[in-house]
């Protein structure tokens, strides 16, 4: 073992949501300082790629990935970090699974750019200039990353050794990672630092044997009663599929949970779990009436796939630029 | 045309990087600040029930 550890931390397409996590740690910061160097932290400290760069393979011991891989420059960065790291963690559910990022990934990158260059009302663009990958300025060259066909998970682009879940991930469990490296009883390669049991397992909210629903209402059309199960009584929560160790954070703050810990073990596409955990629970005599009821579900793609579209076995594949054509 | 780059911009969230050409004389001849990041918050918050927006926008930045 080294005298002191060191740690990396890498932003990709993120929103910084998950730095602030790490600064969240309070007074933990310092027993991480003592345990570890920090030897990148571009958010936090003025590091340049070359820092990275310089270092040898491998001498990381655990290298922090947030956010998804969104351009070239993110691949260039998540490789970078997997061959200098001996563990590499997807840290928190862009990382993990594409978060809120992936959304996109219902669009071709191309619409995307269309909106937010064309057409979106605050962007006045009559030449319809877009980012170009090279552009020769009068005093020289300037360049910007490719855009990918779609956001993509990390563990799409390289090797992961673990995951800690949640947008952004919880003190609690980010100390929990730390102490296990601290103590060198590091659990399974591919453990989700979290919960093994879903939400409604950590939920204080009452709930019956057997959930049944007949209609669903959006959250502000309805008094809720704030001692039931939110699904039980017509609003949408993502409870059942979602991996515990949150506290049931949102619900217990009286908003429906959206998944952001990801799906619980064994389940490889947390929407469908989510479709068929709702078709489970629907109760209805005909077709015409469930399709009634499932209609007042307004958006299913974006309650089922809210954190975790880029991990979903839908994952279109646009045959645009993808990591491995990098 | 000397060409001084600062990328990426650190200690902030969101992603940029600038640009410095120096003249002859060590001057500043022009500087260019760009963004190199794409998400689509523009397009993928379209069609998302308006209540379900304080969940999804504050991804945006979340520092
Ligand atoms: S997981 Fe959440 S907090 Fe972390 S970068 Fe993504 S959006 Fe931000
Ligand atoms: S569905 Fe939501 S409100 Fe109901 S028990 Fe599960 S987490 Fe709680
Ligand atoms: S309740 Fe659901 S959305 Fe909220 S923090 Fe927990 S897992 Fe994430």
């Amino acid at each position: 073992m080294p005298d002191k550890f060191k740690f990396a931390f890498m932003p990709s397409a993120s929103c910084g949501g998950c730095e602030i996590a790490i600064v969240d740690i309070d007074e933990v910061i310092l027993k991480v300082a003592e345990l570890a160097d920090i030897v990148y932290w571009p958010t936090a400290l003025d590091f340049k790629d070359h820092h990275l760069e310089a270092l040898p393979d491998g001498s990381i011991t655990v290298g922090f990935f947030n956010g998804a891989v969104r351009n070239d420059h993110d691949v260039h960065h998540a490789k970078l970090l997997r061959q200098k790291s001996a563990f590499v963690v997807a840290f928190g559910a862009c990382a993990q699974m594409g978060g809120i990022p992936s959304l996109g990934n219902f669009w071709t990158t191309e619409e995307l750019a269309h909106r937010m260059y064309d057409t979106v009302p605050s962007v006045n663009n009559p030449e319809g200039t877009r980012p170009q990958l090279k552009y020769d300025a009068p005093e020289g060259e300037l360049t910007l990353p490719r855009a990918m066909d779609r956001a993509y998970a990390l563990d799409q682009v390289i090797d992961v050794d673990y995951y800690l879940p949640g947008c952004p991930p919880q003190v609690k469990w980010i100390v929990a990672a730390v102490e296990a490296v601290a103590s060198g009883e590091l659990p399974p390669k591919g453990t989700v630092i979290a919960g093994t049991k879903a939400v409604c397992d950590e939920c204080p909210r009452e709930r019956s044997e057997e959930k049944q629903v007949t209609e669903f209402k959006r959250i502000h059309l309805v008094e809720n009663d704030p001692e039931k199960c939110l699904l039980e009584q017509g609003i949408m929560c993502c409870g059942p599929a979602t991996r515990d160790g949150c506290e049931a954070a949102c619900v217990t703050a009286g908003q429906a949970c959206r998944g952001c810990f990801g799906p619980t073990d064994n389940v490889n596409d947390m929407g469908a779990k989510l479709a068929s955990a709702i078709a489970s629970i629907t109760v209805a005599d005909a077709q015409e009436e469930a399709d009634r009821i499932l209609g007042h579900l307004d958006d299913p793609a974006g309650y089922f796939y809210r954190f975790g579209l880029a991990k979903s076995m839908l994952g279109v594949q646009r045959g645009e630029f993808k990591p491995e054509a990098e | 045309m000397q060409k001084i780059e600062i990328d990426p911009i650190s200690r902030l969230e969101g992603h940029g990087k600038i640009a410095i050409f120096l003249d002859d004389a060590g001057d500043v001849a022009e500087a260019y600040l760009q963004i190199p990041e794409l998400r689509g918050f523009e397009q993928f918050c379209v069609g998302r029930p308006v209540e379900e927006l304080p969940r999804i926008t504050p991804r945006i930045c979340g520092v």
